[in-house]
């Protein structure tokens, strides 16, 4: 214990030791965010297995709920007076509907889990890469009615989104006992948000993993016709799965919302599914600390390493070597190659799940009867 | 029961193992990149040393570097470069640094990514040194970054930033604009291009001129599109043509053939930028409707769009099409006597051999050159961010610059309303036709 | 229980069937009874089916690699892309203008279709060799991360290549000139372009993996690699010819798309790669004659939708499609023939 203690330790004070808005600091507040996506797509693809490339999906309806309940969108409400539930005394003056943060995390929870649920019914008869169409198929979907949703109108004149032109800006997370957090002046309150979060999700995903309902995720995984034999109950399972997994993209949605502090339906493709994806895979599918390792990894990759090579020596050895373009503009292809090379040397992932090493050293047949097994 | 069963289970060595592998990356999350993360820093607070930041002022400008916005954001920049070049890269006594930043990320190319855009604004505000930050190109971004750098106190120019709610509630905008974007409740923003209600206006006028008597829009769905859309549809209606329609385009889409095929008008306004698609839009719409009159603003105007050579639109189609831009031609300004403005062209040919620069070039040369009079005009003040403030949105008039004489009115816009006319000519470069007289709504 | 069964057997079939139909039956009904008779859906079936041959031809490299690797190659589409660049690459080496006579283009097309033909389907090859041959005993997600990775290093050589916008290229061939008029039912060269080239295309690849050795070689991989191996196939270069076969169709799929949308972009072939992926699972992932089915019904509900519903919207519905075709028939349109390709 006492490792996980200092480190946790470590981690909690480092902020103090920067600047308040440093942006090593901002780029660690977004990991964390991601660390908290990664781990709700991993209880869905690494635990019981069931490929989903929709998880924007989840991401979009996390952060529309900030949009909805901690802003001016909804501006005719109550009479323009708005509708005001636990939130800071600047919001308090605006119209609009503008909840407590804490409100609106179980908002977003409740929302994305009925939707993980309801987007998981169609695949339930459905096995292997058919889930993942159908799965993508509705992040698409989703993501296109949040960019058209200022074409929506549902009931009265609000709108469902503010589609591309974005809802902004957003209430600043307002704690009780803590007060109103400030982007613009202080990021340590949202590091500290944001590790509280991981936390949170963190000891979920554990107790999940132990508990009857993480076995049997894991036992539908590995082999869906004998789970069921054995009296795993698949559709509740899967569902479950779903849900749990939907919700933390929630969590971490309305998190991004408001430390964002704008809902851009730009944000909602399926570039960013596979992104949370990449980091899964890349980390250790199943395995909690490498999901962990992966989200970080990634994330710092995308926004600090890359960006550093091109202010640093990155230029230089581009030179070097005789070629006439500047890293930034090679970026987008160095994070390509660091995926290939990762996976090439690390096939497994990072931190690969104990109980995956064991038996993932099959031959090219084995690896997926899934679609015979789909006509059977 | 069940749980006690699974505790054998638990790895213990193994756990171990991890916690050793965890506690290192933490190590090297804590020292290693703390090493790493604190050169950026550097870059600013520490030269600068607070309060007595007196030698160098640095100028921040955020465009996105990747994606489909690069063209336009590197003709902004090389109008800035020019700009800072003629000064010599001091004001007074005050050296001057310019910092380029990309607001672009590789998962969200071609716009501002939220994120990154607030990065970059909490970057010049952490740096003591800051003076003006340049930015966004997209209004979209600028909705991000305004309300921290306003809070900051740091003045803040827009090179192309068009869209309504920026900066007044007039028709266009949301509600809730633009006081929500001005938290310290001061107004610390400009922009140096007029606003949609004004390019909207003129659009219409020239379809009016042009015998118009119905236009089918297309929008491309983002702050600047949409808003614009909403304007050119507003003013098309006051002035008595009929809009038939005001469609969403999706830039990935291989072509809009089907979509073009169901335009009855007469008329057709692409309310897009380039980047969006737009090349491929005007052409679908030109083929299926034969004799439809083709109108583009300011988010077309670039070569990328004008020249075929570049990707643009082919030459048939280019002769029916004009488009409309907040800057006046050489001759124009010749005529009217803008030394500015002829300066600017000779210099900027010189420096990269470039004859007829994009506009977005201009707005950018204007947006540098009106930061660094602003400077100048403070004096020995010019490390003090709410005296610029106060000189750049309550002080700037009857400014001579490369777009005509203007003042920055106390909602940061700009007073200019000419309106230049653009056709497309054979070299596949927008010419000035004449000054549109826009009858605003 | 037997009669429910029955009853369920009878609503997917027929119900997929109506399901089919429906879209485009209901806008040919309202425009008949607004009196405006079957020319716009009949131009919007004309466009629909030409686009969708191109998708046709990207979704058979989906389909054939998925057929007997099991992989999700999400690559593909860049090579598509790279195709067109190749391609419009092409029209200058060759000198081909707008001026060029009508023998000449049609001598220089033929020479620029086999040569991006040739270097998408090389450049497919090397593709499988780095980035999916060193984990062919991988876990079965690895090889769709590094697909993820090549696809963003071919986005990025795009970039480089081109520029990071839109370019329209040379309208060489007059693409939207009409040449058959039906009772205002138009036919351009693009459309006949289209289906021109991919109608003799797909006949030669399904007579190539039904008839031929190699053919019958890939046919046993895909059913049982290691069976397959013992049987004396080289398992390795079936594989390798597999991924030929579907960059070549990629590689042709570029070109056709460069001369009919007049358009080349870096970003084209992550957009084409959805659309093919969506369209081989609708058809029954691993079988022929569904991908190009279910290209061109793609292709045909996605003009009705621009048509109809609105461009913005049109991604939501060829998806929405997609998860009530699954619904229906969990295998796709032609499921059973799974693996047997062809």
């Amino acid at each position: 214990m006492l490792p996980a203690a200092v480190a946790l330790t470590a981690l909690v004070i480092f902020p103090v030791f920067r600047d308040p808005l440093d942006s090593f600091l901002g780029d660690s507040i977004l990991a964390l965010a991601f660390v908290v996506m990664a781990l709700g797509l991993n209880i869905v693809v690494g635990f019981a297995g069931l490929l989903d490339l929709g998880y924007v999906a989840f991401y979009a309806f996390g952060a529309l709920a900030t949009g909805w309940w901690a802003s001016d969108f909804f501006t005719g409400v109550n009479g323009e007076r708005g509708i005001h539930i636990g939130a800071s005394e600047f919001a308090s003056s605006l119209p609009g509907v503008h909840l407590n943060f804490l409100l609106i995390l179980v908002g977003a929870v409740i929302i994305t889990a009925i939707a993980g649920a309801i987007i998981g019914l169609p695949t339930l008869r459905l096995r292997g890469d058919y889930i993942a169409i159908v799965t993508l198929a509705f992040g698409e979907i989703i993501g296109r009615i949040a960019q058209n949703g200022d074409e929506l109108t549902l009931i009265g004149d609000y709108k469902f989104s503010n589609g591309r032109q974005s809802i902004s800006p957003i209430d600043q997370i307002n704690l009780p006992l803590i007060g109103e957090f400030d982007q613009a002046t202080n990021l340590r309150p949202y590091f500290w948000m944001g590790l509280a979060l991981v936390l949170v999700v963190l000891f979920v995903n554990f107790r999940l993993r132990d508990s009857r309902m993480g076995r049997a995720w894991i036992a539908l995984r590995e082999d869906e016709v004998a789970a069921a034999s054995m009296g795993v109950p698949l559709v509740k399972t899967k569902l479950m799965a779903y849900a749990v997994g939907a919700g933390f993209g929630g969590i971490s949605g309305a998190f991004l919302g408001a430390f964002l502090n704008s809902v851009n339906a730009n944000q909602f493709q399926f570039g960013f599914s596979i992104f949370i994806l990449a980091m899964v895979i890349l980390g250790g599918l199943g395995s909690i600390w490498g999901v962990v390792i992966g989200a970080v990894l990634l994330s710092f990759v995308n926004t600090r390493f890359l960006t550093q090579l091109d202010q640093g020596i990155g230029n230089d050895v581009l030179n070097a070597l005789g070629l006439d373009f500047t890293f930034n503009e090679v970026k987008f292809g160095v994070f390509g190659f660091i995926l290939v090379l990762v996976m090439v040397l690390r096939p497994e992932g990072l931190l690969p799940e104990r109980r995956r090493k064991l038996e993932l050293t099959e031959g090219v047949g084995t690896g997926g009867e899934s679609v015979y097994e789909a006509r059977a | 029961m069940w749980r006690s069963l699974t505790n054998p289970l638990k790895e213990g060595p193994i756990l171990r193992a991890r916690w050793t592998v965890i506690l290192c990356l933490l190590g090297a999350l804590a020292l290693g990149l703390t090493a790493c993360g604190s050169d950026d820093d550097g870059g600013g607070g520490g030269g600068g040393g607070g309060t007595a930041a007196g030698e160098t002022l640095t100028i921040y400008s955020s465009l996105p570097l990747q994606g489909t916005s690069k063209e336009q954001s590197e003709a902004v920049i090389n109008g800035e470069r020019l700009a800072l070049k003629q000064s010599g890269n001091k004001v007074g006594r005050f050296k001057i640094k310019y910092v380029s930043l990309d607001d672009s990320t590789a998962q969200n190319p071609g716009t501002a990514d939220e994120g990154q855009t607030a990065q970059n604004a909490r970057k010049a505000v952490q740096d003591k040194s800051t003076i003006f930050y340049l930015g966004e190109f997209n209004s979209g971004g600028t909705k991000v970054s305004l309300p921290i750098l306003n809070k900051a106190g740091i003045p803040q120019i827009s090179p192309s930033n068009t869209a309504v709610g920026l900066t007044t509630d007039e028709a266009g905008a949301d509600p809730g604009e633009p006081q929500k974007y001005y938290p310290a409740k001061t107004r610390t923003y400009a922009r140096v291009v007029p606003k949609d209600t004004i390019q909207g206006a003129a659009l219409a006028t020239t379809m009016k001129e042009d015998g118009c008597k119905s236009v089918h829009i297309f929008n491309d769905k983002t702050t600047y599109g949409a808003g614009l859309a909403r304007n050119v549809s507003t003013s098309a209606k006051e002035q008595g043509i009929k809009v038939a329609g005001n469609d969403g385009t999706d830039k990935n889409s291989p072509n809009y053939r089907s979509l073009a095929a169901k335009i009855k008008a007469d008329c057709f306004v692409g309310s897009g930028v380039t980047g969006e698609n737009y090349v491929q839009v005007f052409k679908d719409v030109g083929a299926a409707n034969p004799d439809i009159k083709l109108y583009g603003p300011d988010g077309v105007a670039e070569k990328a769009f004008t020249n075929p050579k570049k990707g643009g639109i082919p030459a048939e189609l280019a002769k029916r099409t004009k488009i409309t831009v907040a800057t006046l031609g050489l001759e124009e300004f010749k005529k009217r006597g803008n030394a500015e403005a002829e300066r600017f062209f000779r210099d900027f040919e010189a420096t990269y051999n470039e004859s007829n620069p994009d506009p977005y070039a201009i707005y950018g040369y204007e947006t540098m050159a009106l930061a660094l009079d602003t400077l100048k005009a403070v004096g020995d003040k010019a490390n003090d961010r709410k005296a610029v403030v106060e000189q750049l949105v309550g002080n700037t008039k009857g400014r001579n610059s490369v777009l005509g004489t203007y003042d920055i009115d106390e909602n940061g816009d700009t007073t200019l309303t000419d309106y230049g006319l653009y056709t497309i000519n054979e070299a596949g470069e927008p010419e000035f036709q004449k000054v549109i007289k826009a009858q605003e709504g | 229980m037997r009669g429910a069964a029955a009853v369920w057997e009878f609503v997917s079939k027929y119900g997929l069937i109506a399901l089919l139909i429906a879209f485009p039956a209901y806008f040919a009904i309202t425009d008949l009874s607004n009196g405006e008779g079957l020319t716009r859906i009949g131009n919007n079936l004309v466009a629909g089916l030409s686009n969708g041959s191109i998708w046709a031809l990207v979704a058979l490299g989906y389909t054939l690699v998925y057929g007997i690797i099991e992989l999700i190659n999400f690559a593909h589409g860049e090579v598509f892309m790279i195709g067109s660049f190749v391609a419009f690459a092409l029209y200058g080496t060759l000198g081909l203008t707008l001026a060029t006579g009508p023998l000449g283009l049609a001598v220089g097309l033929f020479v620029a279709l086999i040569l991006s033909m040739l270097a998408s389907g090389t450049l497919n090859v090397m593709i499988e060799r780095v980035a999916y041959r060193p984990l062919r005993n991988a876990p079965k997600l690895a090889p769709l991360i590094t697909a993820v990775g090549v696809s963003f290093i071919l986005q990025n050589v795009g970039i480089l290549w081109l520029g990071s916008s839109q370019k329209a290229i040379p309208d060489l061939i007059g693409a939207q000139r009409v040449l058959v008029d039906v009772a205002g039912v138009t036919i351009s060269r693009a459309d006949v372009l289209a289906v021109g080239v991919t109608v003799p295309l797909v006949f030669l690849l399904t007579a190539f993996v039904s008839r031929s050795r190699l053919g019958k070689a890939m046919r046993a991989t895909a059913q049982d690699p290691e069976a397959a191996r013992l049987m004396g196939i080289n398992v390795d270069t079936t594989i390798s010819l597999t991924f030929l076969l579907g960059g070549l169709l990629a590689g042709a799929a570029g070109l056709i798309n460069a001369l009919y949308q007049t358009n080349v972009w870096y970003f084209q072939g992550f957009t084409a790669g959805l659309i093919a992926f969506t369209a081989a699972v609708m058809g029954g992932i691993g079988n022929l004659r569904g991908a190009v089915l279910g290209g061109l019904i793609i292709g045909v509900i996605q003009q009705i939708s621009d048509n109809r519903i609105g461009n913005q919207w049109t991604p939501a519905v060829v998806f929405a499609y997609l998860v009530l075709i699954m619904v229906f028939r969990p295998q796709g349109l032609i499921g059973e023939e799974t693996r047997e390709a062809g």
